[in-house]
């Protein structure tokens, strides 16, 4: 599948900005069966100092700075990206069971038997700035992990509990809401999703992480697809050893395969926030967003 | 045992320092003063001789003299919390602690070694984490620390340490060994406040100092000059470094105040600092200048709101991202902290054999991290013996098991056992003492020395000294100066001295007169501004309170109608150029002027001490002593005394209990007189730079806005001129100007002599045309950003006011029209008014940039 995806954010502010520094983390990286062909970010007006490198989880970020008076700004991401079907469907009855991940993840650090990636993945088992284990977030994975099943099928049944129990609901929740909130009241949208599986999957101690990225949406028979009616997409990755990160989507209960698009990953959210900004002046600001996701070759 | 009791041994029965009695043994099985068998160490021989000789009631005088010197300095250390205000004194012992040059050698190896291990473990954290894929540090002690930033990997400073600062807390353990039991890493505070100890020991007891040969600290911080040049990013050809604060709410503002002017490097906050083109520059008066290296006192998460914490106001967004490019180095580099967590210490037997291959000389305090099974058991059996420490220092206070009751310990196993990572139990040592001078006689405290290293190209630098703080009771183990404790100098005697270069406490003051001038930055000029603005303020309505004071109580002749018009007209002045309405002008609605006027003294007294009264005195004195605080390094130290006074006046008067105006008046007096004195301090020994420049013209803009309030409440309506009479009479007092007007003109006072005098006459420095010529001359020496032949905004506006009084015809001004208003006197004064309010505004809007209020964006988030 061969995607080209527009992704157009634009602020308004109600009073002069005379300086501001942004970073941005939309331009998509390359991973397992992710090819990135092309990526560009426009600025608008223009980026007095512009910078591009890639971060502690390996994602790239746009570091940029206009340093003279303006009253909107634009920025419009445009990227190519080739995905390879994945192959094999998954067996949820065979496998490692999740209790031996987690045994494998605890070992510390002087035995030798865990892999670099394994080493690696063990930062993910950890409490990170927006998800924090709980009991309550224990409570709710227990029915999924039951003793030796099989880390993908007990995931798997996360995944399609999360789905069937929770309501998405864009206006019930805000990026400030905690995890607790969501799960008391079993609403939220794709973020609060992903979070949640995240602060479950490491309550029972496994390595779990925040995917950033698009879904192409898909119009109801028969009708042209609007342009811009998509938007930013996110879901979460377990981590299998041999078998790598896999990744889950709660939001839509199914497995990522050539319908979701990655930028990239970290802890969290707020590792991998899209656009963040510190601007002086504007006093307030409103915002506008933009995405299509265009499938250019099946 | 170094009992109390040995102390009078030691120190023989007839000499003042065996005396007195009665109290209890100190804790400790160790003292630093005497040996197991109670006999003074040798290297304590001398000093105790010394002190001996000088007699109980002279050491008892010098303490005295001591602490008479530091809160003179304005040595202080904030407390949050304290109920005495912000900052509390720096206490300061009058015994040092001495230590023998032999032993501090090997401390000294010590000590640079760990620097050098923990250098080499900060290079690898945010490198190649080496030490975690070799399992010697587990990634649950790096990843869950609140000190490791993400954004902080693969951030590189130039040079051969990434550690440059260092502090390391020592103590003397049971077994006669120094134990390191705290690294300070992130910005190490107390360097400065040993300096200043030094000073004051030097200064109280100069002979002593000089005969027991003290090692000099002098050099220390010459290194910390090198070791900040030699940092500097390569294209750097005059490094500029600035010292970074968060300002004079932290609780050690008065060290970074002082190392910067001791230093002679300007002191900023994060607002005069910006990021633009991919460099750090610094908001001078004369434009942005670059800035190389930021040495700085402000924790890293605070530094750069885009990168770390987003809601800090006190950093410089895009910081991080220079650092990230080499273009500015921050010291120590953001991301240092994490080596402060006491859950490295158990890690680093190992770490020092990878790295250096050798045991460490210095032990650290003995430390479990519960993050591992079997550390975890231990700790949680073993609580009640321990002491409790968050592996993030700050993010809770040490927690001593021996203190806690079964439920707490309790509590405190469930609270661990949840998040085992995040603890450590720590063996509690009980340390040893050194002797404290404490109501005339030495007791036992256990103390600890912090010890102060920078880097260099050639290595580690070790300050020969240390600032030494003791408990503040016999047998208290917690020795914190959040909590209060005493401070000691610390001495490292018996060895030769190496020659240094004598730097004394003056030099800094010709430093800061050099490099200030150019990089004044718009935040000071601003402050100097105001204070000049606030100091004439106190003083201008102190004045007329003093009179009106007077006219109450002197001879008061309240028979006589022009007496009272007078006395009125100058209330009603009072509330006037205090702005404190209605006051004893009343208001439209409720007619209470009329009985205030009758009973005037509750006003007057709320106007004098209401420190919470907008425009009070004591709300004025306030003000200027929070924006004297605010640029500290700039005074000399006498002019910072006198600043230290009024201050003191400010907090007596908030203690003064059933005041009258009666009694109050020696305290008017008192202020007035420490109010002259700053000014004079201001003009005989100030630079004339632009920071001398923006004060004094906040000085005269302020005394020419105050007496044009003055003479336009007075005198714009006429009134019988017995009124006049005396009206005049009281301004020539509240101005100085009575003598001089009696010299000059040598009669009774008329009105065209008394505006004359008042507001035209060029030689009188209290007259408005002397203000206006002074603004006059200030204005075209303020730095300019174009050279053009065109007058600036200023320029122009004082230009009209000088020309307005020039231009004026005497017997015009003062003539009335329309009945009794003087309307030719009005409007001159209406019009000159304006004209100096308008300058005001301009020189704000035009020097005290403030930049606009700093937002973070809005984030999208996914659906």
């Amino acid at each position: 599948m061969h995607y080209k995806i527009t992704h157009i954010t634009k602020y308004d502010y109600t009073d002069k900005v005379s300086l501001s520094y942004s970073e941005a983390r939309l331009m998509p990286r390359n991973c397992k069966n992710q090819q990135v062909i092309s990526s560009t970010l426009d600025i608008e007006p223009y980026a007095a100092d512009f910078r591009i490198r890639e971060d502690f989880f390996g994602n790239h970020v746009a570091y940029f700075s206009m340093q003279q008076a303006h009253h909107a700004f634009t920025i419009t991401a445009v990227s190519e990206v080739q995905l390879q079907e994945n192959p094999a469907q998954l067996d949820f009855y065979q496998g490692y069971t999740w209790e031996a991940v987690r045994d494998l993840l605890a070992q510390q650090t002087h035995s030798t038997k865990q892999t670099a990636d394994t080493l690696d993945a063990r930062q993910y088992t950890l409490d990170s700035p927006l998800v924090a284990v709980t009991t309550e977030l224990a409570e709710y994975a227990t029915l999924s992990f039951t003793p030796s099943r099989s880390i993908t099928g007990a995931v798997n049944d996360l995944m399609q509990r999360i789905y069937k129990d929770f309501t998405f609901d864009p206006d019930f929740t805000t990026l400030a809401t905690p995890l607790a909130t969501v799960l008391e009241h079993r609403r939220g949208v794709c973020q609060d999703f992903a979070h949640l599986a995240i602060g479950c999957l490491r309550s029972v101690g496994l390595a779990a992480r925040y995917v950033s990225g698009y879904i192409e949406t898909l119009p109801p028979a028969g009708e042209a697809k609007l342009i811009g009616a998509d938007a930013s997409h996110a879901w979460f990755s377990v981590y299998v050893p041999e078998q790598g990160w896999i990744d889950f989507d709660p939001t839509n209960n199914q497995m990522p395969n050539t319908q979701h698009i990655t930028l990239g990953w970290g802890r969290d959210y707020a590792d991998i926030t899209p656009l963040k900004g510190v601007i002086f002046g504007g006093q307030q600001h409103e915002l506008d967003v933009s995405v299509h996701v265009e499938c250019l070759m099946e | 045992m170094a009992t109390s009791n040995q102390y009078l041994q030691a120190s023989k029965a007839n000499t003042w320092l065996g005396n007195t009695a009665g109290y209890s043994a100190g804790a400790s099985m160790l003292d630093e003063m005497l040996d197991q068998s109670g006999k003074v160490r040798p290297h304590w021989a001398y000093y105790i001789q010394a002190l001996q000789k000088l007699g109980q009631g002279e050491v008892s005088l010098r303490q005295n003299e001591i602490h008479k010197l530091l809160r003179e300095n304005g040595v202080t250390y904030n407390v949050y919390g304290d109920p005495d205000g912000s900052s509390r004194p720096w206490q300061l012992d009058s015994v040092p602690l001495l230590l023998a040059n032999e032993e501090w050698r090997d401390i000294e190896l010590g000590l640079l070694e760990r620097a050098e291990l923990l250098n080499l473990i900060l290079t690898d954290i945010y490198g190649p984490r080496e030490l975690i894929r070799q399992g010697l540090l587990p990634i649950e002690m790096l990843f869950n620390h609140s000190g490791f930033l993400r954004a902080c990997d693969k951030v590189k400073i130039p040079g051969k340490h990434q550690l440059v600062l260092y502090a390391a807390d020592l103590a003397r353990g049971p077994d006669n060994r120094m134990w390191v039991i705290g690294d300070r890493t992130q910005a190490p505070s107390g360097a400065g406040y040993a300096l200043e100890n030094r000073l004051a020991m030097s200064r109280v007891f100069p002979n002593i100092f000089r005969d027991t040969q003290v090692q000099r600290l002098d050099g220390f911080f010459q290194s910390l000059r090198h070791g900040m040049q030699e940092i500097a990013p390569q294209n750097a050809d005059a490094p500029r470094v600035v010292v970074l604060t968060p300002g004079p709410f932290n609780e050690t503002f008065f060290e970074h105040a002082y190392l910067a002017s001791h230093l002679g490097y300007p002191l900023v906050q994060g607002d005069d600092l910006t990021v633009r083109d991919g460099f750090v520059w610094l908001k001078s008066l004369n434009g942005l200048q670059r800035v190389d290296v930021i040495m700085r006192r402000m924790d890293d998460v605070f530094c750069d709101p885009l990168e770390l914490r987003d809601d800090s106001r006190l950093g410089i967004p895009g910081l991080l991202e220079v650092a990230r490019r080499g273009n500015v180095t921050i010291a120590n580099p953001l991301g240092s902290g994490v080596l402060e967590s006491p859950g490295l210490l158990p890690f680093l037997p190992r770490i020092a054999e990878y790295f250096l291959g050798k045991k460490l000389r210095l032990p650290s305090a003995a430390t479990w991290w519960c993050g591992q099974p079997k550390e975890l058991d231990y700790v949680l059996n073993n609580l009640h013996k321990l002491v409790i420490k968050h592996i993030c220092r700050g993010a809770m206070t040490s927690v001593f098991g021996s203190q806690l009751s079964r439920q707490q310990i309790t509590y405190w196993r469930d609270r661990i056992r949840a998040n085992p990572a995040f603890f450590v139990g720590q063996e509690h040592e009980v340390f040893s003492t050194a002797p404290s001078l404490v109501d005339g006689h030495l007791e036992p405290r256990q103390s600890l020395m912090r010890c102060f290293m920078v880097a260099q190209e050639s290595g580690y630098n070790l300050m020969p000294g240390s600032l030494t703080r003791s408990a503040t009771q016999t047998g208290d183990v917690l020795v914190s100066s959040q909590l209060g404790a005493m401070s000691k100098d610390t001495w490292i005697v018996g060895g030769t001295s190496t020659q240094q270069t004598n730097v004394t406490a003056n030099r800094h003051s010709e430093l800061v007169g050099s490099s200030y001038s150019s990089t004044l930055s718009s935040r000071v000029a601003e402050n100097l501004f105001w204070v000049g603005r606030y100091a004439e303020r106190t003083e201008g309505s102190i004045r007329l309170l003093r009179t009106t004071v007077k006219k109450l109580y002197i001879n008061p002749d309240n028979s006589n109608v022009h007496f009272q018009h007078s006395l009125h007209t100058i209330l009603r002045s009072l509330t006037n150029i205090t702005n404190t309405y209605p006051g004893f002008l009343g208001d439209s609605e409720s007619d209470n002027a009329t009985a205030l006027l009758q009973t005037p003294d509750g006003e007057l007294l709320s106007l004098m001490l209401d420190e919470e009264k907008i425009g009070s005195i004591a709300n004025n004195q306030r003000s200027l002593v929070q924006a004297g605080y605010t640029v500290r390094n700039l005074w000399s130290s006498d002019t910072w005394r006198v600043m230290d006074e009024i201050k003191s006046h400010l907090e007596q008067s908030q203690q003064l209990t059933e005041s009258t105006l009666w009694n109050i008046q020696e305290h008017m007096d008192r202020l007035i007189t420490a109010l002259s004195a700053f000014s004079g301090l201001i003009m005989e020994s100030m630079t004339r730079g632009n920071g001398w420049l923006f004060l004094d013209i906040g000085r005269r803009l302020e005394r020419a806005l105050l007496l044009i309030s003055l003479l336009r409440s007075c005198f714009s309506t006429a009134q019988a001129s017995g009124t006049e009479q005396l009206l005049m009479e009281s301004l020539l007092e509240t101005s100085d100007n009575l003598i001089c007007y009696r010299e000059h003109y040598r009669n009774s006072i008329e009105l065209p002599s008394f505006i004359e005098l008042l507001m035209l006459d060029k030689n009188n420095p209290r007259s408005l045309a002397y203000q206006f010529n002074r603004i006059q001359e200030h204005v075209s020496k303020m730095p300019r950003k174009q050279s053009n032949a065109q007058l600036s905004v200023e320029e122009r506006l004082i230009l009209e006011a000088c020309s307005l009084l020039d231009l004026t015809n005497l017997n015009d001004l003062i003539k009335t029209t329309k009945g009794h208003v003087r309307e030719n006197l009005d409007q001159t004064l209406s019009r000159l008014y304006y004209l100096i309010a308008t300058l005001s505004d301009s020189i704000t809007a035009t020097y005290f940039k403030h930049g606009q209020l700093q937002h973070s964006l809005n984030e999208v988030r996914p659906v």
